[in-house]
């Protein structure tokens, strides 16, 4: 129940925050705060064991019948994630305070972000595939709302919408991944998927969607160009959605899934390790080039998300292993690097490493924190990063089939890491030569010194990226926990060692620290390198080219189907008459027998008399005449009606047609006295084939279905009951009357209706048309 | 209060109380009002009752005028009826309240009340008829009143627009005289029950033709694919409360009697099934495409409402159980959240005096309620989690993929995407942004009547509580689309 | 059913349906009352073949079948009361724009031209796109820090 009761309170405190963000100001980031800090309490009591064992799973029902279910279980993968996400959100609240000057949406701001916390802790403590979306998809929106929170300017709302559109198409693969996985599996809870393991077509397709899925939400290439474009994002959002947590909830799926199904899919393995690596190398190569420093760290934890699926991708314990501490010590040194950035662009206001100088003397304090940080991202002993890139390397060159490559991998990234953590440290501190920097240069003398709760919590995580590496125990615990729960007991052997001796692992990380220094001191072949790159089509094009095709392509198709004209929308109804039953009536055509030609030779008479009028009214070019025409079809109905036996219809039939005429002779007076005669492009052969087709259908329809009747009707009943039932002897009278009278009830009130209409119609007065006139 | 007295009084009511409102013509103002919000009220209640009579999964049904089955009408209600009732109450009488609190909406035109009253009792009556000719009085009954009040005002532009609506509502109409004297000459019958029975012994063939032509008829009014055109050109230009009650119900009396007349009297699917789902597919894709086009609020949302279609003729074309419960479920999510969106497409309209993106901007730092009561119902509208939309969707997903109808589940979710894709557009021209750099904004003098949102807010709330009660209403779908797929409790009922 | 009716109902319906297709608003109307003569027409027809006038009592066998009768008694009344708002709506029509032709939907219009256009000249494109609520064009402003490409 613990668990519930954070999440429940993270959905509060949203609630409260939205409805008192005016009143609150800035503080109210402190109130959000306290969900983060319920969850890191739990976390507490649970290491403490203070907690018993049934406190952290629970399950809550809420739609049984299609398997949506609030299944929570917070395992040791869970928790790693959870301290993650309480503990980085806890720390970027706080700092968040500091960071915005007083507005007045920073309630939906905190909302927003402690919504997602909460959405967070729900992804990653549900057993329910399903929640587990739901939960995805929440992350998505807040995302969108978060990244396009300074709405003013064009380029947020436009890199807020790139972002969602990115992972909501990834949501939508998920979505249909894991239906059909969970079709195939025949359960909509995790482990039982994973312990089913099913490997059937459908689920395989499955599997495939889900690593789109997970893809688009880690960045991984060629999807990864959403999450430079977020940075647009105030910095605390950056620091903790596109770095820290919802960037990782790819890698969280992937890493649940890989163990079982890495070993039975046979593609599994190679194209999840695949994407990572080349998603390492990418993100490291495009983080060499970058100029503004949140843009540098993007594309950074692009590099690093890649190195961690490679890792968690394979389900090998082992690798398993380093990918969670890889994890932690990512979430440690780059929400600290995103931190400080943040503090040095809200004192500087640039992030432009060209137009930054001397940044280091006037915040030591930050400046200290992010050269900690990028040393731990570089992999400097004794820093955590350090015993995060050894079990790394350690865990590909046990490998069998594709270690050397994976290695190989890891350590051309691992230059690349480290030379553009190079560049981070000399691009946001150091002091620079003229040659190196802008004109429009930023004087370090100009830049105000943080006030020290900005700094604070950058300062938090730097000292537990410090103490991580040189007291391994808590950090192990946490690792060794996640990695048990994902790949089972066996893997509890394995621990985190800050010294593995000379070995290879430690030549591999010289090497490494050493290339990285080599690149960024000569940066000449990176520039050769990137004339060929350049060729490369660029991801964000595609994308902006599909959006422009599919905006031209809406407008192209919504112009052939929605044409505006009414003549038209009348035509195709009554040609999906033709193409639908139609088609349905000609595949079963059978001549009906007994076919009757006439009744009476009146009837063949008058038959004739109301089509030729009909046909006249059709053709004659005034106006009068067609409507008198139109009266004479409607007499010789009157009279059809007295030989087909229904006296009572001819004579309403008269009634109404008289009333009709009268009215249309009103009307018509006022018009023209001929039709116009207007060339129209809509096409001639059309309108006969339609108008000649729709009559041959309803009269060849008529006489089939006419013959397929085997029951008769029944007109005895209504005989029979007429007089004792209904009282009178004239049946039809009976049934209107009385058997149903409902029918008659709704007959007059149409006609009141209409009526009322025609009366408004006639008697409102009429605007004046453009040229200030008014009809008669 | 027991069904037999609720049924006919539903109906019933509200057009007696049209006559009273129209004797109340020239009196103040204030008479009309309680009229119409008693009698919408009282609707409500006895819709709830009926619901639960029939909450287990039952059938209940009154002969009108006492009269045998055999020549005369009989109403019933099964649980789909029931529902749709019931979230047709509601809207009336929200719409109601939000049409009273609006300045340039017509309420106070002459005869707005006695036709939103008769057009109430159209609208229950259709769900209630268990006559196939009494469903079309009972549709006429509501077309013309629909007529009417799409039209009022009658300026220029609303007569073009209405013209194109009543057309094609009489051709429609015409249509479906033509189907009913073709199903009486094949079968002798007009009572549904009866028809169900009788259906059974016409030709495969002719039946097949039947439903096909049944389903182009109700098809027209539900607008779906190819039959869809005449709803973005009408609806726009009518006064906010009436597109709102048209976007939320007029359409969904269509799907009603698309799935009661298919499930009841050709319940095999078959053909028809393959055909309702490539409309579906069609219908989904097409309308959100035609969405994505628009510029103006009130025209995006009305293409959606095709696209939203295109969903619940998709779970009714699978022929389940799974299948139909989603669309049942499907049709009561959209018609409040689709209405909620044109209440709030109308605020917006009634305070900019216009609905146009490009012009519009920033509202959410002027209008930051507005925002939320936008926001809420068009996440869910996308089928974003953890909203109505969310389970409705979910649900029709999983049964098409249990179907096998991979292609047609698969424009499903991605129709999705589309859909969020087209609300942001919505978000990002109208809420986001600076208000100052906007053609026009929603400034704090310019504030609507609290009626207005707070029917809003009743609304999106109803919403939320779908979310939290949605394991019982999903039940609740289920033993519906149950009735409706084995037709003997309903045939009973009406025989009875 | 009786030959020559069927080929009655369906000459009304062709009638009917060719001139709903037509740009006269006037012809619309009478279109759509030549097609409901012809579903009334199919209406009674419905019943079978034709007989006495249905008296209570009388010979089934003989008679002609009261229910199509008070059913298309029902729908004439109907359709003549909306036939009757819609020449109303024409009236209004006519009296407001002196043109009895129907007008296409402006708004369609618009969008139709500007894809036609848009076919016609490249370079006009980018205002079209303009148009779609900043979407398009905030791309080119470029997105996000830099993006050296």
């Amino acid at each position: 129940m613990a668990v519930v009761a954070v999440l429940v309170l993270h959905g509060l405190l949203a609630l409260a925050a939205g409805l008192s963000g005016r009143r609150l100001g800035r503080r109210v980031l402190l109130l959000v705060a306290c969900g983060p800090l319920a969850a890191v309490v739990l976390l507490v009591a649970h290491a403490l064991g203070l907690l018993g064992s049934g406190a952290l799973a629970t399950s809550v029902s809420w739609v049984p019948s299609i398997g949506l279910q609030f299944d929570l279980v917070l395992d040791g993968f869970g928790i790693l994630f959870w301290w993650l996400i309480a503990g980085i959100g806890l720390l970027v609240m706080v700092y968040a305070t500091r960071y915005f000057a007083p507005r007045d949406d920073l309630g939906l701001f905190a909302s927003m972000l402690v919504l997602f916390a909460g959405a967070m802790l729900l992804l990653t403590s549900t057993d329910n595939v399903l929640v587990l979306f739901v939960a995805w998809e929440l992350t998505s929106i807040t995302s969108y709302l978060l990244i396009g929170f300074d709405d003013h300017r064009a380029e947020a709302r436009a890199s807020a919408l790139q972002a969602l559109l990115v992972t909501g198409a990834g949501g939508l693969a998920l979505l249909g991944g894991l239906l059909l996985v969970a079709g195939s599996a025949g359960t909509t809870s995790l482990t039982g998927i994973l312990v089913v393991a099913p490997t059937d077509p459908a689920a395989q397709a499955g599997f495939a969607l889900v690593v789109l899925g997970a893809a688009t939400k880690s960045a991984q290439v060629p999807v990864h160009f959403w999450l430079p474009g977020a940075m647009s994002a105030p910095t605390p959002v950056s620091a903790y959605l596109h770095s820290a947590t919802m960037v990782k909830a790819g890698i969280y799926v992937l890493a649940r899934f890989a163990p079982a199904i890495g070993p039975v899919v046979g593609w599994w393995a190679p194209v999840v390790v695949g994407l990572g690596g080349v998603t390492m190398l990418l993100g490291g190569w495009r983080a060499l080039r970058a100029t503004d420093l949140k843009e540098l760290l993007a594309y950074g934890t692009v590099s690093q998300l890649g190195f961690i699926v490679l890792l968690v991708g394979h389900g090998d314990p082992e690798l398993v292993h380093a990918g969670a501490t890889l994890l932690l010590a990512h979430a440690l040194f780059k929400a600290t690097l995103f931190l400080a950035v943040g503090v040095i662009d809200h004192q500087a206001g640039t992030r432009d490493l060209r137009r930054l100088t001397g940044i280091a003397r006037r915040m030591p304090t930050t400046a200290l924190a992010l050269l900690v940080a990028a040393a731990s991202m570089a992999g400097v002993i004794p820093l955590f990063g350090f015993i995060a890139k050894e079990a790394a390397l350690e865990s590909t060159l046990h490998v069998g089939f594709g270690g050397p490559a994976m290695t190989a991998v890891v350590v051309v990234g691992s230059v690349l890491t480290a030379a553009y953590a190079l560049r981070l440290v000399w691009g946001s501190l150091a002091t620079k030569g003229p040659d190196e920097v802008d004109d429009d240069v930023v004087e370090p003398r100009e830049v105000a010194r943080p006030a020290p709760g900005f700094e604070g919590p950058a300062v938090v995580l730097t000292i537990l990226t410090v103490a991580f590496g040189v007291w391994v125990a808590p950090a192990d615990a946490l690792v060794v926990g996640a990695t048990t729960a994902l790949v089972g007991p066996e893997a509890a052997d394995i621990h985190l060692r800050l010294w593995h001796g000379f070995g290879l692992p430690l030549l591999l990380s010289s090497v490494a620290l050493v290339g990285g220094w080599v690149v960024w001191r000569w940066p000449g072949s990176v520039r050769r390198v990137a004339v060929v790159t350049a060729r490369v089509p660029d991801m964000e094009d595609v994308y902006r080219g599909s959006l422009r095709g599919l905006l031209a392509w809406a407008d192209r198709i919504t112009a052939v189907v929605q044409p505006g004209s009414l003549p038209l929308y009348g035509a195709v109804v009554l040609s999906t008459v033709l193409l639908l039953p139609g088609v349905a009536v000609l595949r079963n055509l059978a001549l009906p027998e007994g076919l009757v030609v006439a009744e009476s030779g009146l009837q063949v008479a008058i038959t004739a008399i109301v089509v030729g009028a009909a046909i006249g009214a059709a053709r004659v070019r005034r106006r009068l005449s067609a409507v008198l025409l139109l009266g004479a079809v409607g007499y010789g109905m009157a009279v059809l009606f007295v030989v087909q036996g229904a006296p009572d219809l001819a004579l309403t039939q008269l009634l109404v047609e008289t009333l009709s005429l009268a009215m249309f002779v009103l009307v018509l007076r006022r018009l023209p006295e001929r039709f116009e005669s207007t060339p129209w492009r809509f096409g001639r052969p059309l309108r006969v084939v339609v108008s000649l087709g729709t009559g041959i259908f309803v009269a060849v329809f008529t006489l089939v279905a006419a013959a397929a009747n085997r029951q008769g009707t029944a007109a005895a009943d209504f005989l029979e009951r007429s007089l004792p039932e209904g009282g009178g002897r004239n049946v039809v009278n009976v049934i209107l009357t009385d058997f149903r009278a409902l029918d008659t009830l709704g007959e007059i009130t149409v006609l009141v209706v209409a009526a009322i209409g025609i009366a408004l119609m006639v008697r409102t007065p009429v605007e004046p048309d453009e040229r200030g006139e008014v009809g008669p | 209060m027991s069904p037999d007295v609720a049924l006919p009084l539903l109906v019933g009511l509200p057009l007696g109380a049209a006559a009273v409102s129209l004797l109340l013509l020239g009196r103040p103002l204030v008479l009309q009002r309680t009229v119409s919000l008693v009698v919408l009220a009282t609707m409500q209640v006895l819709s709830i009752v009926v619901v639960a009579s029939v909450w287990d999964g039952s059938v209940v049904s009154v002969r009108v005028g006492a009269v045998d089955p055999a020549v005369g009408i009989v109403l019933a209600a099964d649980p789909l009826g029931a529902i749709m009732l019931v979230v047709s109450s509601l809207m009336l009488w929200t719409v109601m309240v939000y049409a009273i609190g609006s300045q340039r909406t017509k309420e106070q035109a002459p005869a707005f009340h006695p036709l939103y009253l008769v057009l109430a009792a159209g609208v229950a009556a259709s769900f209630l008829t268990a006559d196939l000719f009494n469903l079309f009085v009972a549709f006429e009954v509501m077309l013309v009143a629909s007529y009417v009040l799409i039209t009022l005002g009658g300026s220029r532009d609303q007569v073009r627009h209405g013209m194109t609506y009543v057309v094609i509502g009489l051709l429609a109409s015409t249509l479906f005289i033509t189907a009913i004297g073709l199903v009486y000459a094949a079968t002798g019958e007009v009572n549904l029950a009866a028809l169900a029975v009788a259906m059974d012994q016409v030709p495969t063939g002719i039946r097949t033709a039947l439903g096909l032509l049944l389903l182009v008829v109700f098809g027209v009014k539900a607008a779906i694919f190819p039959l869809f055109q005449w709803l973005p050109d009408s609806y726009p230009t009518a006064p906010s409360p009436v597109t709102a009650l048209f976007a939320g119900l007029l359409t969904k009396v269509g799907v009603y009697a698309i799935i009661r007349t298919q499930t009841l009297l050709f319940p095999t699917g078959g053909e028809v099934s393959i055909a309702l789902l490539v409309l579906a597919a069609l219908t989904m894709t097409v309308g959100v495409v035609g969405a994505i086009a628009q510029n103006d609020i009130k025209r995006i949302l009305s293409f959606h409402i095709v696209s939203q279609i295109g969903y619940m003729i998709f779970g009714l074309g699978l022929f389940t159980l799974a299948g139909i419960a989603g669309a049942v479920l499907y049709v009561v999510h959209h018609i409040v959240v689709k209405t909620t969106l044109f209440l709030v497409g109308g605020i917006v309209e009634e305070r900019a005096g216009t609905g146009a993106l490009d012009r519009l901007g920033g509202a959410m730092h002027t209008a930051p309620v507005l925002a939320v009561l936008f926001l809420l119902p068009a996440l869910s509208l996308a089928g974003i989690p953890p909203f109505s939309g969310f389970v409705a969707k979910l649900s029709l997903a999983q049964s098409g993929f249990a179907a096998e109808q991979w292609v047609v589940t698969g424009v499903s979710l991605a129709v999705g995407l589309l859909t969020l894709f087209s609300m942001t557009k919505i978000w990002n021209g109208v809420f986001w942004g600076d208000p100052a750099r906007a053609a026009v904004s929603l400034d704090r003098e310019h504030v609507v009547a609290a009626p207005m949102t707070v029917a809003t807010a009743i609304l999106v709330t109803v919403s939320l509580a779908f979310v939290v009660a949605a394991g019982p209403l999903y039940d609740f779908s289920e033993r519906a689309a149950s009735v409706l797929l084995e037709r003997g409790a309903y045939v009973q009922a009406v025989l009875r | 059913m009786i030959l020559v009716l069927a080929c009655t109902i369906g000459a009304l319906y062709t009638i009917g349906a060719w001139l709903l297709m037509q740009r006269s608003l006037t012809r619309i109307v009478i279109g759509l009352a030549i097609l409901g003569h012809g579903a009334n027409l199919l209406l009674l027809t419905a019943g079978g073949r034709a007989g006495g006038v249905p008296i209570a009592g009388a010979d089934p066998a003989t008679t002609s079948d009261p229910l199509p009768q008070a059913l298309a008694l029902t729908a004439i009344v109907i359709t003549f009361g909306v036939s009757g708002f819609l020449l109303a709506m024409a009236y209004r029509s006519w009296r407001q724009r002196r043109d009895d032709t129907v007008e296409d939907d402006l708004e369609d219009r618009r969008l139709a031209a500007a894809v036609r256009r848009l076919d016609q000249d490249r370079a006009r494109r980018e205002t079209r796109e303009a148009a779609h609520g900043e979407i398009a064009d905030q791309h080119e402003v470029g997105v996000g820090p830099g993006g050296d490409g």
